[in-house]
């Protein structure tokens, strides 16, 4: 963990000061960033701290009025916004493991064609969906599990005549199976992606562990347990914790595919937080914006707790 | 352990790989394991394969139940052009939001990351910090209402620029990780050397890091562009106006149509949508993978 947050020492033990006042001048280059930074992601979400304490509505043309953690504290007994966390929580504790072990699996696999030309092409296959962007994937998914004209329900009815269809499953909507028809999509769209983290990490270790160990008599199994895990342990924990704050926060694949009715298991906080943001009434977004930052608090616990589980014992 | 610690890595990985000449009898585990993939391939090309098809279908197959069509027709795409201006409208909409946010982003990626590797600029593990800490962040949901708010009293809303702004953001910190990677992979003694020959700092970038840094760069295109050209969330919020939308907010609304908004001929704006992101990563691959494993994989 601590390689990300590393830098390079400065060089030189002792500089003068004014050499070091000139080197104020190379933020020359960091000004742009610093320009997109400030206007469009710190001062946003600070202004969305700040009417998170009012009653600002939208659509109301009176000025909002400073009403403390009321807000907050109608949040946290809004049953719509528990119901919408632990649905989020569900989806995340579905899509976690998909997304970490199905790439690495893969990537275990394809490290070991010897075959060049091969292993490009199933590279190249996998990469596929990584540069289709996140909307057209979920349009896609919306098509592909329709009720009625969806190719998959067509194959399991009309071609496997496993289902009729008064009762051919519904896999998305207000249906048990949304949640995980969900995150089936997210992990299909990020395969080949996080198969070329692990491939990254697979090739960074050394070969002759490999041999050391087949020597040593130990079999596929043991060699990938003692040697490829440890190995990959900095990747994972990155990818666990990455991935978690993704899911939680997933938005773009529950809007497209579910939509804004609440009895869908797709109606989480996020998408609870936009409705009441740009469609409810009056756009009560100072509400919104407490459940906004709730959410986001949750989150950054449990990153925090992990970051703590997984920190360096060494 | 010694002593296979001698070879060296390339050496007995070679060993495993044999001569084309000499075949060895292909053991079961092999082809249980190129099995495998194979499956995972097909399950990634199928879908698209389907919407391919679909887009090719006569519009009377494609309302029924069979997966191959009796009759194909390949008009639609003719007809998107010729009678649907409004879908050509919302296409280049897309396209002036994703190039200007990747120009935009990317240079000032490439800035930024110059800044924090080949100069001695102050406080540069504080910014790292910063950028690090919005990885794990839901950013863009949290000051979605703000932003919104921002380009509300700025009278963004319903323009392209009201777009491309918030859109460079939200890949920025991600991009200037990524190019932060690429450059601490170029030694700083060639730098160095460069600053001795009296290149000043410009020339340094432009001459001596990013022609190293063209793998990356790649990387750092396909990213952004993949992130911008299929961006929905703030798309949808600051647009309502037809005409100014982008093309997957577009799609997203015209679902399962008759008429003109008909399925072959969604199908086939649909292909056309992700045709860009898959010719230029067909030309482009080469570089992506050699960047993607030198080091933007490594935040």
């Amino acid at each position: 963990m601590r390689s990300i947050t590393a830098s390079r020492a400065v060089a030189g033990p002792r500089r003068s000061w004014r050499v070091r006042y000139r080197d104020f001048g190379n933020w020359v280059y960091l000004v742009p960033a610093l320009f997109f930074f400030l206007l469009y992601m710190a001062y946003p979400i600070v202004r969305v701290i700040w009417i998170s304490f009012t009653d600002y509505q939208y659509l109301r043309d009176v000025p909002a009025n400073f009403i403390g953690l009321q807000n907050f504290s109608k949040a946290l007994a809004d049953p719509v916004f528990r119901t919408g966390l632990l649905r989020a929580a569900t989806f995340t504790a579905i899509f976690l493991p998909g997304v970490i072990f199905i790439p690495l699996f893969v990537a275990v696999l394809v490290d070991r064609v010897k075959n060049p030309r091969l292993s490009t092409i199933y590279r190249l296959i996998l990469l596929i969906p990584a540069v289709i962007p996140g909307a057209m994937i979920f349009v896609l998914w919306r098509w592909l599990y329709d009720f009625e004209i969806g190719p998959i329900n067509v194959i399991l009815v009309n071609y496997l005549h496993l289902f009729n269809f008064r009762n051919a499953p519904q896999w998305i909507g207000a249906s048990p199976l949304a949640l995980p028809a969900v995150a089936f999509v997210e992990i299909w769209w990020g395969l080949g992606y996080h198969t070329m983290f692990f491939l990254a990490g697979l090739a960074a270790i050394p070969r002759e562990l490999f041999e050391a160990a087949r020597v040593d008599g130990a079999n596929e199994w043991q060699t990938f347990w003692h040697v490829t895990i440890p190995r990959l342990r900095p990747i994972l924990l990155i990818l666990v914790v990455l991935r978690f704050g993704t899911a939680m926060a997933v938005i773009d694949d529950f809007l497209i595919m579910g939509g804004l009715n609440r009895a869908m298991p797709t109606y989480t906080w996020t998408v609870y937080m936009w409705h009441l943001a740009f469609q409810i009434g009056s756009w009560p977004q100072g509400y919104a914006a407490a459940i906004g930052w709730i959410g986001a608090a949750v989150m950054l616990i449990v990153v925090a707790g992990l970051f703590w589980v997984f920190r360096n014992r060494d | 352990m010694a002593e296979s610690s001698v070879l060296p890595a390339t050496a007995s990985a070679a060993l495993g790989v044999p001569p084309a000449t000499r075949r060895r009898p292909v053991r079961f585990s092999t082809i249980a394991q190129h099995a495998t993939i194979i499956f995972f391939c097909l399950v990634i090309l199928i879908p698209i394969a389907w919407v391919l098809l679909l887009s090719v279908k006569s519009l009377r197959d494609a309302y029924t139940g069979a997966l191959w069509p009796e009759q194909f027709d390949f008009t639609h795409y003719a007809y998107v052009f010729e009678h649907m201006p409004q879908a050509l409208r919302n296409f280049a909409n897309s396209i002036i939001v994703t190039l200007s946010t990747v120009i935009i982003t990317s240079t000032i990626a490439i800035l930024a990351g110059y800044a924090l590797v080949h100069l001695r600029t102050p406080g540069r593990a504080l910014v790292v910090s910063v950028l690090v800490a919005t990885l794990f962040f839901p950013t863009r949901l949290v000051s979605l209402i703000g932003i919104f708010q921002i380009q509300n009293s700025l009278h963004l809303i319903n323009t392209l620029p009201g777009l491309i702004l918030p859109y460079v953001t939200l890949n920025l910190a991600l991009s200037i990780l990524v190019m932060r990677g690429i450059f601490e992979q170029i030694s700083a003694e060639m730098v160095d050397a460069a600053k001795i020959d009296g290149a000043n700092s410009w020339r340094i970038l432009l001459e001596i890091l990013l022609p190293l840094a063209a793998n990356g760069l790649v990387v750092l295109v396909i990213v952004n562009f993949v992130t911008a050209w299929g961006e929905y969330l703030l798309a949808v919020t600051l647009t309502n106006d037809q005409s100014m939308r982008t093309f997957p907010v577009v799609l997203v609304t015209t679902f399962g149509g008759f008429g003109e908004w008909a399925f072959p001929r969604v199908a086939a704006m649909y292909i056309m949508a992700i045709t860009p992101g898959i010719i230029t990563f067909a030309i482009a691959q080469r570089w992506y993978m050699k960047g993607l494993m030198e080091g933007a994989l490594k935040i």
